[in-house]
């Protein structure tokens, strides 16, 4: 086997996964590229919340293995995913709306301060790398004491993606990031992801919709039944034609023949 | 706009930020209210007499707030703080050293504590059904045990003039450790990495879970500090009285969840300070003592701290929606 460098940043090999009778993944095969943006498709109940789960370790695999960085892993709870450079932004909790944007920007991985025996926070720190941080990739906030329940959606996954970016995760997997958002607010964050990637992150976008992730994806993964219809780079195919294999309009060989 | 209606509005986001803002305006207006229209409000029996009040209702109430904050109720603390009294009551009766009666009693507490926190965790039905359930039953052993009558203890020591002994000018020592606990509270809630913990598990334990905080543990601990403060204001009490009965504690549940909300602790969780609950402990004092230096019958206390409750709220949502 080829040394770790050359190595994709994930492999999932032959992933099955049944939940009582349902069989929700059969022998599914998924890769990360370093530093690419991969966009996992599939219509609701194909796979994908499943698949992630799975890779986030909040469920074990019946059956198949995980590679991470070319080390095989298993991850018994998303605490071990996380530790290993693996953040998911869930849609709608990316953020604690009721804390304030330094409080959410730091949660669980607070700077501290010893007086004695007692660790406080470093609330001085917090604030101005929370600010600093978010002005360098282009995030503009009024105050880092500012409540996130003040904030749009955009804003709050933009943020999301800051702290990312920010705490030097390896992994970065977005669930349905642009669905509730405008148009703009769209545009915005599809920008933080290819910050993202620049910076060296590895991204995957889970989406019923390629048009959320096509002007951003390398790479597209189309799950459907639990199975993986393809993987597809940007160049192979249309936007319309994935869409209509999502659905099932289309079968992956037509599409080929066609490429 | 001129200038000075947008500093105005300015200063209005900066104080905004701080949840306690509400009951500092309420409790200057009923000190101010008070001191002008009764009269010996202002002396120092009255003061030491809403302190004592404020002192064992506060202690109940900021291991409420901390739990509050968190997400999750206790109704059981009237309980447990009949409990609390009445084991060290019945240990010191039957000549067991203090020290060793008060720390039986207190980790008696920080079991109930854990019990109510494991069935709220394990079970998941709402906590409020989970320590109404415990309430009741620690209620109905304190009766059994009992029998209904009171347990009267007359016997002194070292730790109990210092948890129910007065001070000079008439204080109890009772507001030295409310005080204590008030700051120690506060700044493991503001300045600490478990206090941002706390926020987060009460405001969305989604998020807070996926961030990394361990949501349950958070709240089992809450549930035991709570019982244990609450038995320790029990013993406080008991220290002051030289008696506990077994109805003690009840309806303090409710004072210390009142004290909280007019405080700004929000019932949903997530949001909330210890600072704005010893207001709010502060003011049911001063309506408790005031109302009858005022000359109003000693009932009305009861109709008073309603209308305080629900116009703290008002002004406290009215704050928070700028």
């Amino acid at each position: 086997m080829a040394n770790a460098q050359n190595e994709p940043l994930v492999r999932m090999v032959n992933i099955s996964k049944s939940f009582g009778h349902v069989q929700a993944l059969q022998g599914v095969n998924f890769t990360v590229g370093r530093q690419e943006v991969v966009g996992l498709l599939g219509d609701n109940g194909a796979g994908k919340s499943t698949l992630i789960k799975i890779l986030t370790g909040l469920y074990p695999p019946d059956e198949g293995e995980i590679y991470f960085e070319g080390r095989k892993v298993r991850f018994t709870s998303p605490h071990d995913a996380r530790e290993m450079g693996i953040e998911t932004v869930y849609q709608d909790l990316a953020l604690v709306p009721l804390m304030s944007i330094a409080r959410n920007f730091f949660l669980g991985r607070e700077p501290v301060k010893r007086i004695g025996p007692f660790r406080f926070l470093d609330q001085k720190t917090m604030n101005d790398v929370a600010r600093h941080v978010l002005a360098e990739i282009g995030i503009r906030i009024r105050s880092p004491h500012e409540e996130v329940a003040t904030l749009s959606g955009g804003e709050r996954q933009s943020i999301a993606i800051g702290r990312a970016i920010h705490f030097g995760v390896k992994l970065l997997i977005l669930d349905e990031p642009t669905s509730a958002l405008s148009v703009k607010e769209t545009r915005k964050v599809l920008n933080y992801i290819v910050e993202a990637k620049e910076r060296g992150l590895s991204v995957i976008f889970i989406t019923h919709n390629v048009y959320h992730v096509h002007p951003v994806a390398d790479r597209f993964t189309i799950l459907s039944h639990g199975r993986n219809l393809g993987d597809f780079h940007k160049g192979e195919v249309t936007p319309e034609e994935i869409s209509e294999l999502i659905v099932g309009a289309l079968r992956p060989e037509e599409v080929r023949q066609a490429a | 706009m001129s200038v000075r209606a947008s500093t105005w509005r300015s200063l209005a986001r900066q104080l905004s930020r701080y949840p306690e803002i509400g009951a500092l305006a309420g409790f200057l207006a009923v000190f101010i209210g008070f001191s002008l229209f009764a009269e010996r409000f202002l002396t120092l029996a009255s003061l030491s007499g809403i302190m004592t009040i404020a002192a064992e209702l506060g202690i109940v109430a900021v291991g409420i707030t901390f739990l509050m904050i968190a997400g999750e109720f206790d109704l059981s603390v009237g309980s447990v703080l009949g409990v609390g009294a009445m084991a060290f009551a019945l240990l010191a009766k039957a000549g067991w050293p203090h020290s060793l009666a008060f720390l039986i009693s207190i980790g008696l507490a920080a079991i109930i504590g854990l019990i109510n926190g494991l069935l709220v965790i394990q079970t998941r039905i709402p906590s409020f059904i989970v320590t109404l359930g415990t309430m009741m039953f620690w209620r109905g052993v304190l009766l059994a045990v009992t029998g209904g009558f009171p347990v009267v203890y007359e016997g002194g020591s070292r730790l109990l003039s210092a948890l129910g002994g007065r001070f000079a000018g008439g204080f109890h020592t009772s507001l030295f450790w409310f005080v204590l606990i008030v700051l120690i509270f506060q700044v493991v809630l503001t300045q600490t990495r478990y206090g941002n913990g706390v926020y987060a598990t009460g405001g969305d334990p989604g998020a807070a879970r996926a961030l990394g905080v361990n949501v349950a543990r958070t709240k089992i601990i809450n549930f035991v500090l709570s019982a244990m403060l609450a038995a320790l204001a029990g013993i406080i009490q008991f220290s002051r009285f030289k008696s506990v009965d077994p109805l003690r504690g009840q309806e303090w549940e409710l004072q210390a969840i009142a004290a909280a909300v007019i405080g700004g602790t929000l019932l949903t969780g997530g949001y909330g300070s210890i600072l704005g609950t010893a207001l709010g402990v502060m003011m049911i004092g001063m309506v408790r003592s005031g109302l009858v230096l005022a000359g109003a019958p000693a009932y009305w206390y009861r109709a008073f701290i309603g209308v305080i409750l629900i116009a703290a709220v008002i002004i406290n949502v009215r704050i928070r929606g700028r």
